[in-house]
């Protein structure tokens, strides 16, 4: 299923700081990232607030406004070149309901999806800053590899003094 | 000075209306136009917008505060602008269209390079919030009430001078950057 997901879509080269959405879009594709990486953000007033981060293999979108079809809350921006294979919501619609092992693949994506939502409250919740980078450190063990460290930070909602204070101590 | 602060509040209410609709007009030049600068010195667009992010961001919460903390209803309605409030509200206020040049104080200097259209995004959601401020304020002593100022903290501002000099510190800069993209054409 995922296979074919990689295969299907239209490749795409977005550059540093490209918007792959903006806020007040509805979200029509899927996104597979074959290099790069990129970064799901709210903006408020006063700071934007990274959410998820995405990086080499991931699939990602804005994912509720891709499901309901309703304006999206949240930007994605790409934070470093990056290389995505483009699914839209036909195509997906299309692989997915190709046959009935497609099916069961794509039910077990979001299941693992609902699973990765759960751990990530718990995230939140952990007050501890150095526990809550080692949770993160568990599930993506190479994200410092990927992922600029002021980004990693702000989605440990910590500084990205106190993030490298945790590591090197 | 002395003005009702149902006039003054309308007066900053529609300036900050303009500036909302001259700054959504320019969300929709492409991101070169908004990094354009005329000399290394002198600010693009978006840094122009993000200067006025980072003093929303140091003013913004401490307007909240006070509104927060004052009851409102029971006050005369009539607001007094303080010496020193008035002082520096004449000092950035634009007068008869022409923007007098000055230096933006470091920590206000928007230096990194990297600015996107998220810039133009957040300056429109601190519009929304400075519209609502403005509203609730309309009800509170504007003279009673005081701010810090991000000068230095030894001067406390009248919440109806900060309001000003906020209100006309935006419409200043949102002229200013309304004045680069014609200056490239000229080049």
């Amino acid at each position: 299923m995922i296979n074919s997901l990689k295969t299907g879509g239209e490749k795409r080269i977005c550059s540093r700081g490209e918007l792959l959405l903006n806020e007040g879009e509805v979200e029509k594709n899927l996104y597979y990232i074959e290099s790069g990486a990129v970064r799901i953000f709210l903006l408020s007033a006063h700071e934007d607030q990274t959410i998820r981060l995405g990086y080499e293999g991931s699939m990602i979108n804005s994912l509720s406004s891709f499901l309901k079809g309703s304006p999206s809350e949240f930007y994605i921006e790409a934070i470093r070149k990056t290389t995505l294979k483009v699914i839209s919501k036909e195509a997906l619609s299309a692989i997915v309901n190709k046959d009935q092992d497609s099916l069961k693949g794509y039910q077990l994506l979001l299941e693992n999806v609902i699973a990765q939502q759960m751990e990530r409250e718990i995230d939140l919740l952990t007050t501890s800053p150095k526990e809550r980078l080692q949770r993160v450190l568990q599930r993506s063990p190479n994200l410092f590899q990927h992922v600029p460290l002021k980004y990693i930070a702000a989605y440990l909602r910590m500084s990205p003094e106190t993030l490298s204070r945790i590591r090197n101590s | 000075m002395k003005i009702k602060n149902e006039e003054l509040i309308t007066e900053l209410l529609e300036i900050t209306g303009k500036c909302s609709i001259a700054v959504r007009k320019m969300r929709m030049l492409d991101l070169s136009q908004l990094n354009y600068k005329r000399t290394a010195e002198t600010w693009s667009i978006l840094e122009c917008i993000e200067h006025l992010n980072l003093y929303g961001d140091f003013y913004l919460p401490l307007v909240a505060q006070e509104v927060l903390s004052h009851q409102p209803g029971n006050v005369p309605g009539v607001f007094r602008t303080g010496i020193i409030g008035n002082y520096f509200v004449n000092l950035i206020r634009v007068k008869s269209g022409s923007v007098k040049k000055m230096s933006a104080q470091k920590e206000m200097n928007p230096l990194h390079g990297d600015l996107t259209i998220t810039t133009i995004d957040r300056f429109l959601k601190q519009q929304e919030q400075l519209e609502s401020l403005l509203i609730q304020c309309q009800a509170i002593n504007l003279t009673k009430a005081r701010t810090a100022i991000s000068l230095t903290k030894w001067i406390k501002l009248r919440l109806g001078d900060t309001l000003r000099f906020l209100v006309y510190h935006i419409e200043r800069h949102t002229l200013q950057a309304e004045r680069i993209p014609k200056s490239r054409i000229e080049v």
